[in-house]
């Protein structure tokens, strides 16, 4: 059985359906891609899963145990943590502050949550920075603090909300190998992300939604010759030309 | 930090335990906060006047219910603009156990403490069962204390409109009444030292550092498996049962109590905000450095401002609060943390940016 099994999850806001009947699943290591135009529903998915929005229909299995519609920290305890696309550092707390906020997820000792917190941003390249506040990061070592302080609370998976976007190219790389490495280290992941080429070098799997909905499922290069993803993607395309 | 810098493994112990502290901002803070006990428990020493040391022992007071208030607002943010409220309900409950039960202030406090803490209970609960953040949690307690203030003064069994008091006539140490000012003075240094170490605490815990991720970043914090709601209770049920026991003491030193006196905003800020504020919300030193610094200099105004008309001393006292919000947005705590930073620098850029 799947490490994490969504199925038929349904968000309606009013008279909009964001999210309409979708069905994920993810293995222990895996990573997964979540791909589509803008306003896709992706980060809708994502609330869903994380406990942030209560699905109107369908069910999140993890582990073999319904999380559907606990509370966001529930569900960190058990083993999921999000990232969040607009990221969200505790600005006037330290870096290793930061982190070790992630950290007491799984101890309550100082000591510990401290040598874990060092760890961490040690693996992600930060031991310069830990003094520092939070706010006064670029955006780059932002998006960084964000993983590290996921990676802190020890999840068996991590759904990364673009991770990436807003990166410079060379940052871009280094971000995906981090991910690579989270990965090897035995860490699911769920990316949602719009820049392809970190989606087609890192997912193993990809499943593409359009207006709420899921259109396609399968391996990067399949997804890619998919007609109805190039429907999805060109048509939008046309519009920005034409509009 | 301490632990990788070289120089702390010199073989000089009292070297590197001076290091282990002045490196490290909230031990340094602490530092500042014991020599300012250890300076106002002189006081009597030089300081005959009863008026004076009436002040410092009210600045005292101050000082320990601002710790109260900074857990709440200062730690985890929320807004509980009208902390007076816990205060009032403490000095009732101790004022009713004293002359109704003939119950001794000592153990009434302590009550006083937990009757305080369960009203916090209740009104996190409300708080949080409707989802009041930032304004709404404000106005909430505000209208709370408005609310209060009318069901007390219609309430005989708390002496309604009368209010209540006790006759200072028969000095003794069970009944918590002195003859001399001091005794006030030492314990009302000893409630401050124990916030102090509370507020230390809490501050340097997995507590600590979850309030601080609340106030910063709410979703961000649940996101991380803090579980807000809890830890934001938590948070108002301390500082709730503070003020409660230092409302019971209050009580005790001021001897009379009515419901406008103490269900009222102007004292709120007096007593429970402007120390804080003034000293640095959120700081593990502001509640206590803002409160010598605000007491006495109301006081000061009232007393030069005097003569004219009446409400000079407020203007001049409000006039205050606002320069020193505008010039020191994180307080005097805030000015002493960069001239702190400024000087680790200057004598290792190794050590730069200590939290």
């Amino acid at each position: 059985m799947a490490l994490l099994e969504v199925s038929g999850i349904t968000k309606r806001f009013g008279g909009l359906v964001a999210v309409n009947d979708l069905d994920l699943s993810l293995d222990k290591g895996q990573i997964l891609g979540l791909i589509g135009p803008n306003g896709a529903g992706k980060t809708t998915a994502f609330n869903m899963i994380s406990g942030f929005y209560q699905p109107d229909e369908g069910q999140v299995i993890f582990d073999g145990q319904d999380i559907t519609g606990l509370r966001p920290d529930q569900v960190c305890k058990l083993g999921v943590t999000r990232t969040f696309q607009v990221v969200k550092p505790f600005p006037q707390l330290t870096v290793r502050d930061n982190v070790m906020v992630g950290a007491y997820n799984r101890t309550n000792d100082r000591k510990e949550s401290r040598k874990k917190a060092e760890k961490i941003i040690e693996f992600l390249g930060m031991k310069d920075m830990r003094e520092m506040a939070a706010g006064s990061l670029s955006v780059a070592y932002r998006k960084r603090l964000e993983v590290a302080k996921a990676l802190a609370t020890d999840p068996k998976i991590i759904l990364l909300d673009e991770a990436m976007a807003g990166l410079r190219p060379t940052e871009t790389d280094e971000m995906i190998e981090l991910v690579r490495e989270i990965s090897r280290q035995g860490t699911a992941l769920l990316l949602v992300e719009h820049v392809m080429r970190v989606i087609m070098s890192l997912a193993e799997r990809i499943v593409v939604i359009h207006h709420g909905e899921k259109i396609a499922e399968g391996e990067p290069q399949q997804i890619v010759q998919d007609k109805s993803v190039i429907d999805a993607y060109l048509g939008e395309v046309e519009i920005d030309v034409t509009g | 930090m301490t632990a990788e810098n070289p120089a702390t493994t010199s073989n000089n112990p009292i070297r590197s335990w001076l290091k282990d502290i002045f490196l490290d901002w909230d031990r340094t803070q602490m530092v500042i906060c014991f020599l300012l006990v250890l300076f106002l428990a002189l006081t009597p020493l030089f300081i005959s006047s009863t008026y004076y040391l009436g002040i410092i022992i009210l600045a005292t007071i101050y000082a320990f219910i601002g710790i109260s208030w900074n857990i709440v607002a200062g730690f985890t943010g929320q807004l509980l603009i009208a902390h007076i409220i816990f205060l009032a309900i403490g000095a009732y409950t101790t004022i009713v156990l004293f002359n109704t039960y003939s119950i001794s202030p000592w153990v009434g406090i302590l009550i006083a403490g937990v009757v305080s803490g369960l009203c916090g209970v209740v009104v996190a609960f409300i708080t949080l069962r409707y989802g009041l953040k930032v304004d709404y949690f404000a106005l909430f307690t505000i209208a709370l204390m408005v609310a209060l203030r009318t069901l007390f003064l219609k309430w005989d069994y708390v002496g309604g409109a009368v209010g209540m008091w006790f006759s200072l006539t028969d000095p003794s140490f069970d009944k918590m009444i002195f003859a001399n000012k001091a005794p006030y003075l030492y314990i009302a240094l000893s409630l401050v030292v124990i916030g102090l170490l509370v507020q230390y605490r809490i501050y340097r815990s997995k507590m600590g550092k979850y309030f601080l991720a609340i106030r910063e970043d709410d979703d961000a914090a649940s996101a991380l498996g803090v579980n807000t709601s809890r830890y934001k209770m938590l948070a108002v049920v301390i500082g709730a049962a503070m003020a409660g026991i230092g409302g019971g003491f209050y009580m005790m030193y001021v001897t009379f109590i009515e419901p406008p006196q103490v269900f009222n905003l102007g004292l709120n800020i007096e007593i429970v905000m402007a120390g804080p504020i003034i000293g640095g919300l959120g700081s593990l030193a502001g509640p206590i450095v803002g409160a010598l610094l605000n007491k006495p200099f109301a006081e000061i105004m009232r007393g030069a401002l005097a003569e004219g008309r009446s409400g000079n001393s407020l203007i001049v006292y409000g006039s205050f609060l606002i320069l020193t919000i505008m010039f020191m947005p994180r307080g005097v705590t805030g000015v002493l943390h960069t001239i702190y930073r400024r000087i680790l620098n200057r004598l290792n850029p190794r050590n730069l940016g200590d939290s």
